[in-house]
């Protein structure tokens, strides 16, 4: 009988979802004009964060026009018709505020962080921004060398700088991913102030944000001042460009060298993933931090500090809307020849593949994955952005609640699975990066 | 019903607020300053005496553990250094776990588990609190204290003291605690390599035996536990931790000096100068001065709209960034106002440094920049809350300084009701600008003259001892006197001569890896070859023979050009001094400078096409110590040892931009007058 009852306990404990997550509340509303709003109301902290996702990344871009997106990013805070150039960032940071942006291929996000009772500040600042912010020829040209030097700091000048844009260019043959957010200064020095006003009326209208406010506020009073900001800011005119794009699957490996200012060979693998929102998603997230996820992580215990070929290896599932990539970078250590480096990585790939892991690793990985989770839940930043992520990418806002719960789903053999179909060896891209002295001459 | 009606009344409440015409020109007014609500931390205590707090924050299943010791300042004296290691050694290892282990089990439930010489930290999800705390109750109880582990941190402790010692700003740090606090004082001593050897696995044992006592330990439980569990919970782990008496130190108050003094570090190589201008300052968190220190220092140099930055980069354009801060502490704060700025500014900006504060301390703050320094703190204050950490940092601080209850609680409101008097007495009660330690790193010869106008100008080493009186005791020195000494220190013309090449293997270790440099030197047919080789793989290599020279890197060869080759001759010989007059170079001499402690007459060594280095030779030896060059880096001679009646340096500290730690490299085989083919230089 005991037996039965131990079982039965047992059962029930297994039954129950193995993680759990404390929900986040939320409320939502939508204007007439089509902005999307989501607060989310937490007063533990007299703080609050109201962000702005514009649904437009650098896949939205004209590829004769690449960096567009990106340029936006920097435009936006040139000022608006009531906002004097310049002043944006000065405005919010007198308030006691911080701020920042960022773009990437599906997106531009736009948030600041302020005490709580200047958030009637932050929603007149961000319906500025969108109603009529200043782009004009003096902002293009100021923008153009900050970029410029944003350009070199980041990509010139860095040594293994230029891995996303020399990798994406490979790893796509036909969808826009194909060039990075980046982009290119000709296409910005070409372009003409009508382009770059037409962009902004394109991209840049309520129905292609999401607004979201996150911290102590007052829902009753967030919506009043929303609609007070928001409500007369017209709904863009025209279909919003989203390029219907299929990359057709590579059947054969990719492979090149790439010269640049560095000491020490790198080698770079991208292997093509599925949508963002596709179920595949969470095993390959979980499988790229079994490679390389912290210190006692397969690939980092065995070719960093074992075989010390390696002086970094890190796997990364840039996820994309359309399907990103699956990048692996590694670092040889001094005197290791890349070829050796990658024969030990694709070695790694090819157990996972054939072996699968452990079942204590496979517990390991999902404590891992839980604690992840629950910390990017853990300030109002974070929960704003995973709030804005999920509506705009997932189509709904609740998504937050949902992660873990498909993340516990994931198995063993779900990770291996992965690991078969999408890291094929004959659908990748590789590239070494050398220094540039080992350059043959032209 | 009552749905429908609501949402009437709200769209026609929402319809009048669209029609009315928006002023958009008028930003919208700050609302009342938002009240702080901080958690409050209930509090209990073990009888062996560990006080408890515990902050319930269960937003999210997560709880961490802080365990804080409070114990004196300590003067490590001939150990200095002692306590940065008690940490590491705490965490490498129990009587139940190998450090692979420890490590293991903490990865493996996602958590993290740290510690120094005066905490340990550990955290995870809440689930996993069972585990996490017999691990930190592991390495509290039980730490083995590796030798093995000791090694390691002594090595990467000696490596990261070498490079420290050409680092301006690791200098710069030396010199001030120096100068302000002595060497006597827990915060003025400095670690030496001497002080680093001395330290022993049984000094560290001593240490977590003496100060790791529940009666002086605070443990701070912030997240997802309330006090009722929190009693459960330490009872198990922490109630049978034994009580015992800590000792306990007090040291004398360091004084401001009269009048202001300076303090410089000649480090010849720089083109910026570190300038720190420093002075004691008794602060402690709850003074009365406190906060409104905070809004002083936000106006002067806090950020980049404060006066310091809006003078010194903006205007003038001296600096990349110049600031300023007021530290707090139990013993003794410090005031400090900094910019690294171009050699050639370094007075004017030190006059704009002392015009600031006069300005700050003689005239006051505006209205306008009071208020503007309060939102942006309250701003930081408020974002600084979303950290559970800092409201378990608020208790703790509330019982180690004995504030009242609400102190953090009423923060906001004491901060503002500050006024432009308060924060001009506040200035002047602390910041005396005429008392002030002017500290500079850069370079001596061009600076030093400039900087006497602020006050009597003391010289330091880099590690901030007063540099020895380096004065040319021997008026009669010239260059060339210096090299005949240093021939006849290393065995005479005839013995040196009689050396006419000569095959030198030598090894070090960078980063874990050894690391091996062959040269083969014919100084009389001026051949010179030279390879180095990691894990057996030649990495670089140059040849020098017939008039020409190449250096092959990477599979990469470059012809040297004639210049190239003329200036890579100076460091191709292997007694160099020998033919220096032959070459056709001229020597000057220099002084003589402080070679990490020893004093050396410098001779300036230019070729006929203008190329320079320096070599410094010890005034009491007449040894060759060092040799710099601006492009190669600095070489150090030591460990000289008598081979074919010539005294030759066995330790070479090579120190380069080209490698990020210095080179310890040692000779491991040395033939001289060796058979030579043109194979062996290439």
């Amino acid at each position: 009988m005991r037996k039965f009852i131990v079982l039965g306990i047992m059962a029930g404990i297994l039954s129950l979802p193995v993680m759990a997550q404390k929900k986040i509340e939320f409320k939502e509303f939508n204007l007439d004009n089509g902005l999307h709003v989501i607060m989310h109301q937490d007063q533990s902290t007299p703080i609050v964060v109201t962000s702005v996702l514009y649904h437009v990344g650098s896949k939205n871009e004209n590829p004769e026009r690449t960096g567009f997106a990106h340029f936006f990013e920097h435009l936006m805070f040139e000022g608006s018709e009531n906002i004097e150039r310049g002043q944006y960032m000065n405005i919010i940071q007198g308030r006691g505020g911080t701020l920042n942006a960022y773009t990437s291929n599906d997106i531009t996000y736009y948030y600041e962080s302020l005490p709580s009772n200047e958030l009637e500040l932050a929603l007149y600042m961000e319906s500025e921004r969108m109603l009529h912010s200043k782009v004009d020829e003096t902002g293009v040209e100021t923008q153009r060398e900050v970029v410029k030097e944003e350009r070199r700091q980041r990509y010139e000048n860095q040594p293994y700088g230029t891995i996303l844009p020399e990798t994406l260019k490979r790893a796509y043959s036909e969808h826009p991913y194909q060039w990075a957010p980046i982009g290119s200064m000709e296409h910005l020095n070409a372009a003409s102030i009508e382009e770059f006003q037409q962009f902004y009326k394109d991209f840049y209208v309520p129905n292609n944000a999401t607004l979201t406010i996150a911290g102590d506020i007052d829902y009753k009073q967030t919506e009043d001042w929303v609609r007070k900001y928001f409500s007369e800011i017209p709904m863009g005119k025209k279909e919003i460009y989203r390029p219907n794009v299929k990359e057709p699957k590579k059947t054969e490996e990719i492979r090149d060298v790439i010269y640049d200012n560095i000491q020490i060979p790198a080698v770079i693998q991208a292997y093509n993933l599925p949508p963002k929102t596709d179920a595949d998603s969470y095993a390959l997230s979980m499988l790229s931090t079994y490679l390389t996820g912290g210190a006692s992580s397969l690939m980092t215990k065995e070719l960093v500090d074992k075989q010390q070929k390696a002086l970094v290896v890190a796997a990364i599932p840039l996820e994309l809307e359309d399907g990103g990539i699956f990048i692996m970078y590694s670092i040889a250590n001094m005197g290791v020849e890349p070829k050796d480096l990658e024969t030990e990585i694709d070695k790694l790939i090819k157990q996972v593949q054939e072996e699968g892991l452990s079942d204590q690793d496979f517990t390991k990985l999902k404590n891992i994955m839980e604690n992840n989770i629950v910390s990017s839940n853990s300030s109002m930043a974070g929960i704003a952005e995973n709030l804005a992520e999920a509506h705009a990418i997932y189509g709904d806002a609740n998504y937050i609640n949902k992660v873990m719960d498909a993340y516990s789903k994931v198995t063993k053999e779900d990770i291996q699975r992965v690991a078969k179909e999408y890291l094929d060896l004959n659908g990748r891209v590789v590239l070494y990066y050398l220094p540039k002295a080992q350059q043959p001459a032209q | 019903m009552k749905k429908i009606a609501i949402s009437f009344v709200l769209s026609f409440l929402i319809a009048v607020v669209s029609f009315a015409q928006l002023d958009r020109s008028q930003f919208p007014k700050s609302g009342p300053a938002p009240e702080i609500k901080i958690g409050e931390a209930e509090t209990f205590t073990l009888d062996n005496g560990l006080k408890v707090f515990v902050v319930k924050n269960d937003k999210l299943p997560r709880v961490s553990f802080t365990l804080v010791l409070e114990r004196d300042p300590l003067l490590e004296g001939d150990k200095a250094g002692l306590t940065g290691f008690v940490g590491e050694m705490m965490t490498a290892g129990t009587t139940n776990r190998t450090k692979d282990q420890l490590d293991e089990e903490v990865d493996f439930i996602g958590a993290s588990l740290s510690a120094s010489s005066t905490s340990i930290f550990a955290s995870s999800l809440k689930k996993h609190q069972a585990k996490v705390l017999e691990l930190m109750a592991d390495v509290l109880y039980n730490p083995v204290f590796p030798q093995e582990e000791l090694d390691k941190l002594r090595k990467q402790s000696l490596t990261g003291l070498a490079s420290s010692k050409d680092d301006p700003g690791a200098i710069s740090a030396r010199l001030t605690s120096a100068m302000m606090y002595g060497k006597d004082h827990p915060y003025g001593e400095i670690e030496t390599e001497e002080t680093i050897n001395n330290i022993t696995v049984a000094d560290i044992k001593n240490y977590y035996e003496t100060f790791f006592k529940p009666n002086i330990a605070y443990l701070a439980i912030v997240g997802d536990m309330d006090k009722a569990e929190a009693e459960k919970v330490v009872k198990e782990y922490f109630a049978s931790w034994e009580p015992g008496d800590v000792p306990t130190f007090t040291y004398e108050t360091p004084k401001r000096p009269e009048t202001s003094v300076v303090g410089l570090v000649d480090r010849s190589s720089s083109v910026q100068t570190n300038i720190n201008i420093v002075q004691p300052v008794e602060l402690k968190i709850g003074d009365e001065d406190y906060i409104s220190s905070r809004l002083v220092n936000q106006i002067l140099g806090g950020g980049s709209s404060s006066r310091l930055f809006m003078n010194l980069r903006e205007d003038k354009g001296y600096t990349y960034g110049a600031y300023s801060s007021i530290s707090s502490d139990k013993l003794i704060g410090q005031f400090s106002a900094n910019a690294a700025v171009r050699t050639e500014v370094t007075d004017s900006a030190v006059v704009q440094f002392i015009y600031e504060l006069d300005r700050l301390v003689k005239s006051g703050v505006t209205e306008e920049e009071l208020e503007k320094a309060k939102s942006n703190l309250a701003g930081s204050f408020g974002r600084s809350l979303e950290s559970p950490s800092t409201i378990a940092n608020f208790a703790l601080n509330t019982e180690r300084y004995n504030l009242p209850k609400d102190y953090y609680a009423t923060y906001l409101q004491k901060m503002n009701s500050y006024t432009v008097e308060d924060i001009n007495k506040t200035a002047v009660d602390l910041i005396q600008p005429d008392k002030m330690y002017i500290t500079a790193v850069g370079n001596g010869s061009e600076i030093k003259d400039k900087l006497a106008q602020f006050g009597e100008v003391k010289m330091f080493t880099n590690m901030g001892d007063p540099a020895k009186e380096i004065q040319m005791t021997d008026a009669s020195m010239t260059a060339e006197k210096v090299i005949e000494n240093y021939i006849s220190a290393i065995g005479g013309e005839d013995a040196a001569s009689a050396i006419k090449s000569a095959k030198v293997s030598m090894a070090a270790e960078i980063m874990g890896n050894s690391l091996v440099i062959d040269m083969v030197f014919d100084d009389q047919n001026l051949r010179y070859g030279q390879k180095t080789s990691v894990m057996g793989n030649v990495m670089q290599s140059t040849t020098m023979m017939d008039g020409k020279g190449s250096i092959s890197a990477q599979g990469q060869t470059i012809e040297m050009s004639d210049e190239q080759y003329e200036e890579g001759k100076m460091s191709a010989l292997f007694l160099p001094e020998l033919y220096y007059e032959d070459l056709g170079y001229t020597l000057t001499l220099d002084g003589v400078k402080d070679v990490e402690g020893t004093p050396a007459y410098k001779v300036i060594i230019v070729n006929p096409s203008g190329a320079k280095m320096a070599n410094y030779y010890s005034v009491e030896s007449g040894l060759k110590i060092k040799n710099e060059n601006e492009k190669a880096g600095d070489t150090f001679y030591k460990d000289y040892q008598e081979k074919n009646g010539v005294l030759i340096p066995m330790g070479w500290m090579i120190k380069s931009p080209a490698i990020p730690v210095p080179l310890d490299a040692k000779i491991t085989s040395l033939e001289l007058n060796p058979d030579l083919t043109e194979a062996d230089f290439k």
